[in-house]
């Protein structure tokens, strides 16, 4: 499974957060079910030319937050959560979106019934 | 990995000073660069970068203090030290009438872990033609050789003065994604000082920011950016006010309806500050561009 991790380094955003927002992203799309295995520290550094320490750090914490587990050895694999869960992560990064929508509609002066409104248009033409 | 019986901070300065006439360089710093990371040594022009690499690798020797090298005194640094030492510096010195293979075996012989496979892979990466004279080299090329010569014997700490500066930016990001393959490869622990920030943050994880011969700051990189941040503040009742004194503003431009200010990441006090002044607030991460000069500002306001 090649890693489709895209780094922008100019953003300012740490790259480890950048790597664990991305792998969260690729298990709420389903990109990378419970089970699947990740590449290993050294395989992504190289294949990326990234800092190791970098890889390392991102994973410990994804690891910690419950989202990876350890099999025996030394693989890193995608922790099994109940369904209900699974539906619920997935709205964490659309939530993260709309609060930058939100914001940005207040800043615009915006109404409330308008950006909804737009929200239900956007989502319809994206879908026909 | 270096050997577990090495101390984990491969240098080490306590109190540095060096002073010239009419003028010190470097002012009692006390630093520790961390084992195993990549360092950005990063500095205005006579901030003491270049200053701190030739104390670290004893051609220059402190006027008071003291600084050790892979557990030695700087100063006293002999061949256990120097086999494990990669340098290169901004100016190097080579044997003009070599050709770049003669220079190369003529180095090599010195160390017992030269990898003539290391070096073949990076005149090839760097595209630098073997045969030719060292005289007839141009800047890049140059710079290309100093390179070789100071990564070639898998050194367990590398220290790099500006090494990309002349380079064209595909010879740069080459460069880069090899000195990542020296830390997977070697565990080498990596000092680089550089004006280009926007290179080095590709592959930096620890900042080393020196102003005026003295420490701004030594930290993970990723905390830096963690711990600052830009606002674009815009108003949504009334007017924003000509000062902000929060102590976490740390500087800002703007006018009545909307502000750029930088901010040491203020976490929950966003949402008090947006109660104040009745604004709106887009939070953007810093890169390393726009970090460096409030690491610089808030050192001196410190100091």
């Amino acid at each position: 499974m090649p890693p489709l991790l895209l780094i922008n380094y100019h953003n300012g955003v740490p790259v480890y957060r950048q790597i664990m927002d991305q792998v969260k992203f690729q298990i709420a799309t389903g990109v990378l079910p419970a089970g699947s295995e990740l590449a290993s520290t050294r395989a992504l550094s190289a294949e990326l030319s990234l800092n190791p320490m970098t890889i390392s750090k991102a994973y410990g914490f994804l690891e910690r937050e419950g989202v990876l587990e350890r099999r025996r050895g030394q693989t890193l694999v995608v922790r099994a959560v109940a369904p209900a869960d699974l539906e619920a992560n997935k709205l964490d990064p659309l939530r993260q979106h709309l609060a930058t929508a939100a914001v940005m509609a207040r800043q615009l002066g915006i109404s409330r019934e308008r950006a909804l409104k737009l929200f239900r248009e956007t989502l319809d033409s994206s879908t026909s | 990995m270096t050997s577990s019986s090495q101390p984990s901070a491969p240098f080490v300065a306590k109190k540095l000073t060096k002073a010239y006439p009419g003028h010190v360089a470097l002012k009692g710093l006390n630093l520790e660069i961390p084992d195993g990371h990549v360092v950005g040594l990063l500095g205005r022009n006579g901030a003491g970068k270049t200053t701190l690499i030739n104390l670290a690798c004893g051609l220059l020797l402190p006027t008071a203090g003291a600084c050790t090298t892979l557990g030695r005194a700087s100063g006293d640094l002999d061949t256990p030290e120097l086999v494990r030492l990669g340098v290169v510096q901004q100016d190097a010195r080579f044997l003009e009438w070599m050709t770049v293979r003669q220079q190369l075996e003529f180095n090599g012989a010195f160390y017992p872990a030269w990898d003539l496979k290391r070096e073949q892979r990076l005149l090839a990466d760097l595209e630098l033609d073997a045969t030719r004279k060292i005289a007839q080299l141009s800047t890049g090329d140059r710079q290309k050789l100093a390179i070789m010569l100071g990564v070639c014997h898998h050194p367990a700490l590398i220290l790099l003065d500006e090494p990309v500066s002349a380079l064209d930016p595909i010879a740069r990001s080459k460069l880069l994604s090899f000195l990542i393959d020296l830390i997977r490869e070697d565990g080498s622990t990596i000092v680089i000082s550089s004006h280009l920030l926007s290179d080095v943050e590709k592959i930096i994880d620890w900042v080393v920011c020196l102003d005026a011969g003295e420490l701004a700051v030594s930290a993970p990189f990723d905390e830096l950016q963690e711990t600052y941040a830009e606002w674009v503040v815009t108003a949504q009742a009334g007017d924003l006010p000509a000062v902000f004194s929060e102590p976490f503003v740390l500087a800002w431009e703007g006018n009545a309806r909307q502000a750029r200010l930088l901010v040491r990441t203020a976490g929950p006090a966003v949402a008090a500050f947006r109660e104040r002044y009745r604004a709106e607030v887009t939070a953007r991460s810093l890169n390393l561009d726009q970090l460096f000069p409030l690491l610089i500002k808030e050192r001196r306001t410190a100091g």
